[in-house]
């Protein structure tokens, strides 16, 4: 359900728009901002207020793997497996991870903390691997590096 | 009520001239390479390319080679410029389709031995073409897969009749796209994206919208196969025939396929005709097959013997129709005989029942109009004028003002309707709907004006009035406008209607300064009891806004051959070319009385006509006055009905005979444009059933008059018919409105109206599995609002009393429908609505109250 001031920020938002359909990605903004992430009744909540078709807004949210669908810990490990993080070790740093965070991939810690993912190009190529953890890009990974990042992310919690 | 929408203006026509595979082609400007070499008749292979829907260049499949140019470019999606040099057939346009075809394959299942799609797959014969037997895309295929099956069959169904299998998309998005662009309908989506994008229905809904079935034509490949067709037959094994939809008034054309050896029809598909239906069938045309298979079709004729019918033989069911028809014209004289004939039969059939009643036995009570109330005997000038205009469904495309009026367009010519979105996404129309229901259509439109029920004449009279007042047209007719719709000023009869002045003033000024407007009437003015005044207020308009010398106007036919019916004098009294063409064909023409349907109705409850033969009618379902229809073919000495199937009004007959159906014969339609078509014969007449003309022929034979001396003279007599230009002139006079003026009774203070369901056509319908998958039953459609204060809630049952009927159905609450109206489908026998009508009435009222069990 979204909350009052986010359906007010959505019309917001949407009133600058010429085109309806261009409101899409911000409501979906707002949306996961508030709910951590997205689904179908969310699809439709946003339907009914920007006047856009609700396959159109599931369409744009499912495009883009930044929305996640399920609910996720509260940190979002997003590690990039395309080619040039593939290259220098995504795939054994993804098994890393799993094997630190005791899930596989798609899954969340049982305290809640961490969902790992995985994800198309980040565009930070030249600093592959990466991963980027909420909003923060964590770049030129080794084991060592991901170890200290969760250890700190622990702290912070 | 839709917002207005700002529209580009269409561009002028400049041409390029290039040069393709060495042959030079000059085309419009804005036109595709791809277009360019088709023109030429080159053929460039695509996948995501469609004719009717905007280039989105997804596939690739379309490469050619442009010099100066230093990739391959997608044709598709790369416009003609002059002096381009393409080559469509290089060794790089080659190898680079053989590099997609490889690529769309890296995902694709090779299950095509058992793919329904097999034989007809885009991707099959394309791979065969290009000759590729190897990938190196050596890695496991990823796989879709339901329920943890590990097979390729990952087979959902999305809809009543469609089935979609996600690891065969190649992802061209011509089913997302046409639903979108081309139906407006949203209830398929694409989600996801990469090797994991997905096609499916949208979230927590069904894709079963009135055009679905055109999905899973146009998948390329066995992604979206129709319900109907799989695992039945191969392709392959199946010949096909051309034939055109009996059930819409555009006259669609189809394609039936069909095998011979066990004469059965498996499933129709379109023959695209770009001046009728692009290439769109809605569900109703697509699945209106399944009628003629139905398992209770009538095989025999019947004979009632003690009360009872019986099965009968052809002989014996002639014999005595002939005798009883020659014992009543002897005691009273052929004035006791009337004919009711469906509009949706053939040229022969029509024209052939026309000369058995009025020819061979002598009587004008022939009628075709067997849904529609209180026809008077008088002929209605304008309704006529207006029914008859000529109207070109293409010169939809470019009108830059379409004006529906009195149309539910979407469920009376779903592909006109498919034209007026045409018009608004790809043209510059600026669209105007003029209703006493929101209607489907209004999401194009610039405004839906929603009149109160039964004031018809006076919304489209205020229109006038205001164009004249605004001097948005100059006239001197101001006195006669305000007198005929009674009101002093336009503003008062828009309010009067429930319609804003400002919005009428928006659509005068729209029309009159339009390049090219199409004004289409529809269903709810021809069953309107006030036809004639409505019709004469069409033609006001008509000729305050010059509508005819800068585009086209008219009152749309119902069904398949309305217009063939007209123009083969059906009608009770024909306009006077038709009378006369008639009269020199045969030599005579009877001077008797002339009876409507329900001026028939009225003699044979006073005796007065006392034998009655029906072709392909079901008045006792469809005429808006059940039981006044019921009771009055009743008082019928001699009730003789043919049809396909038992229904109301066959089990009132004497004898009954079973008709073909427009698949088991070669008929010709004429269809709302005038224009005469052909369905062929597809398959052998079911059981004993014979086609319409050639049981009027058989009843002339045995009343010792033969229609026909020699088989040729049916078609030539036919011919002359149709040459006949039965436009009737525009009259310009003002018929007196009479809007409003019902009596009001409180005790049932909701107005009804009775129409047909997307996913039906009258009767008959109701006989596809694939229509009524769809929607089965009939419904009320309500106002939420209305439905809250009779706390009722979406499927409860609903108990609808007229003074006249009461019947229960599911309520299906409706944003779209206004307070003080509802809606009910009239397309199913289980549901008799027209029960609650009663003839007399402009508009029939309703109250409703929840069943509480
Ligand atoms: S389902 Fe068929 S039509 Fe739709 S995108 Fe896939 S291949 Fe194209
Ligand atoms: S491939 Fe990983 S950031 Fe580009
Ligand atoms: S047909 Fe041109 S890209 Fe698909």
């Amino acid at each position: 359900m979204l909350a009052e001031e986010s359906i007010a920020l959505i019309k917001e938002k949407a009133a600058k728009y010429p085109e309806r359909k261009s409101a899409i990605l911000p409501a979906l903004t707002v949306a996961y901002r508030q709910v951590g992430h997205l689904n179908d009744e969310l699809y439709s909540e946003i339907s009914e207020i920007i006047r856009v078709p609700a396959v159109e807004i599931a369409e744009a949210a499912t495009f883009y793997t930044m929305f996640p669908k399920h609910p996720v810990g509260k940190y979002l490990i997003q590690v990039c497996h395309n080619i040039s993080c593939a290259l220098l070790g995504a795939d054994s740093l993804i098994g890393y991870l799993e094997e630190k965070l005791e899930i596989k991939k798609g899954e969340t810690t049982s305290d809640n903390l961490f969902t790992l993912v995985t994800v198309e190009c980040l565009g930070s190529c030249c600093t592959a691997p990466m991963m980027q953890i909420n909003q923060d890009y964590y770049e030129n990974l080794t084991r060592e590096r991901v170890d200290e990042i969760l250890e700190e992310l622990r702290t912070r919690a | 009520m839709a917002e207005a929408v700002t529209k580009k203006a269409p561009s002028n026509k400049a041409t390029v001239t290039l040069t393709i595979d060495g042959r030079s082609v000059t085309v419009d400007k804005g036109t595709t390479v791809l277009e360019a070499a088709r023109s030429l008749g080159i053929h460039v292979p695509t996948f995501c390319w469609h004719p009717k829907l905007k280039s989105v260049g997804s596939c690739r499949m379309c490469y050619v080679e442009i010099e100066k140019m230093p990739k391959l470019q997608v044709s598709c999606a790369t416009e003609a410029m002059d002096g381009m040099v393409v080559a469509t057939d290089s060794d790089l346009v080659k190898q680079g389709r053989r590099a997609v075809i490889e690529f769309i394959l890296m995902n694709h299942p090779l299950d095509c031995p058992t793919c329904d799609q097999g034989g007809e797959c885009q991707l099959q014969d394309l791979t065969f073409a290009h000759a590729i037997d190897d990938s190196r895309f050596a890695f496991q295929k990823e796989r879709f897969v339901e329920d943890g099956s590990v097979s390729t069959f990952d087979d959902v169904q999305i809809g009543p009749e469609i089935m979609l299998n996600r690891n065969r998309c190649i992802q061209c998005y011509k089913c997302v796209r046409a639903n979108k662009e081309a139906f407006g309908e949203f209830d398929l989506g694409a989600f996801e994206r990469g090797n994991i994008t997905e096609i499916n229905a949208a979230p927590g809904r069904q894709v079963d919208n009135p055009f679905s079935g055109n999905l899973a034509e146009i998948c390329p490949v066995g992604a979206l196969t129709g319900m109907d067709w799989r695992y039945k037959i191969r392709v392959w094994l199946t010949k096909t025939v051309s034939s055109i939809c009996p059930f819409t008034a555009s006259g669609v054309n189809t394609l039936m396929y069909m095998d011979e050896t066990k004469n059965r029809i498996y499933r129709t598909t379109s023959r695209r005709n770009d001046e009728i239906d692009d290439g769109w069938l809605s569900n109703v045309s697509r699945y209106a097959y399944q009628v003629v298979h139905a398992d209770d079709r009538l095989l025999t004729p019947f004979i009632r013997r003690d009360g009872k019918q019986v099965e009968a033989t052809w002989d014996e069911a002639l014999d005595l129709i002939a005798k009883r028809l020659s014992d009543i014209q002897d005691q009273k004289g052929c004035v006791c005989i009337g004919g009711l004939v469906s509009p949706r039969l053939d040229n022969a059939t029509l024209y052939g029942f026309n000369k058995l009643m009025r020819h061979v036995i002598g009587t004008n009570n022939v009628d075709y109009r067997t849904e529609y109330r209180m026809l008077p005997q008088t002929p209605e000038d304008h309704y006529q004028a207006a029914c008859s205009q000529p109207i070109r469904i293409s010169d939809v495309d470019d009108s830059d003002v379409i004006v529906v009026f009195g149309s539910d367009m979407l469920k009376e010519h779903p592909n006109l309707y498919l034209r007026i979105r045409k018009a608004f996404n790809f043209g510059a129309a600026r669209i105007f709907i003029l209703n006493p229901y929101s209607t489907k259509a209004s999401d194009v439109a610039e405004l839906e004006m929603v009149y109160h029920a039964g004031m018809d004449e006076v919304a489209l009279g205020a229109v006038c009035l205001t164009a004249v007042e605004k001097g948005i047209v100059s006239s001197d007719e101001t006195d006669r406008l305000r007198e005929a719709i009674a009101f002093d000023s336009a503003s008062a009869a828009a309010l009067a209607c429930g319609l804003e002045p400002d919005h009428l003033e928006l659509m005068a000024r729209a029309m009159a300064e339009a390049r090219k407007v199409t004004f289409l009437a529809g269903e709810i003015i021809s069953r309107s009891r006030e036809r004639e005044p409505i019709a004469a207020a069409i033609c006001n308009l008509n000729r305050l806004f010059s509508i005819n010398t800068k585009g086209q106007f008219g009152i749309l036919p119902g069904h398949s051959n309305s217009r063939g019916a007209h123009h083969l004098g059906l009608a009770p009294d024909p306009p006077a070319s038709i009378k006369a063409k008639l009269r020199s064909l045969w030599g005579q023409y009877p001077d008797t009385e002339t009876n409507t349907t329900d001026s028939m109705m009225v003699q044979m409850r006073k005796e007065e006509i006392d034998g009655l033969i029906i072709m392909g009618a079901n008045p006792v379902m469809l005429y808006p006055d059940r039981a006044f229809a019921r009771e009055s073919l009743e008082k019928l000495d001699f009730l003789v009905v043919s049809d396909l199937f038992e229904t109301e009004t066959t089990e009132l007959a004497d004898v009954v005979l079973p008709l073909s159906s427009w698949a088991e014969y070669t008929g010709d339609y004429v269809n709302l444009e005038g224009r005469v078509q052909t369905a062929s014969k597809a398959i052998h007449p079911i059981g004993d059933s014979r086609p319409g003309y050639a049981i009027v022929e058989a009843i002339a034979d045995r009343l010792e008059n033969t229609l026909y001396t020699a088989e040729d003279y049916r078609r030539d007599e036919i011919d002359t018919m149709l040459e006949v230009d039965t436009a009737c002139p525009v009259p310009n006079l003002y018929v007196p409105s009479k809007g409003g003026q019902d009596e009001d009774d409180a005790e049932y203070p909701i107005a009804l109206m009775i129409g047909d369901d997307p996913h039906h056509r009258g009767h008959y319908t109701e006989k596809s599995a694939s229509l009524t998958s769809h929607v089965g039953e009939a419904y009320l459609e309500l106002s939420p609002d209305l439905a809250a204060g009779h706390e009722i809630k979406e499927g409860d049952s609903v108990r609808i009393e007229s003074p006249v009927g009461k019947v229960v159905l599911p309520a299906r609450i409706s944003e779209h429908i206004r307070n003080d109206i509802v809606f009910v489908p009239r397309n199913f026998p289980s549901a008799p609505v027209t029960s609650l009508l009663m003839r007399k009435r402009r508009i029939d009222r309703v109250r409703i109250s929840k069943v509480v069990r």
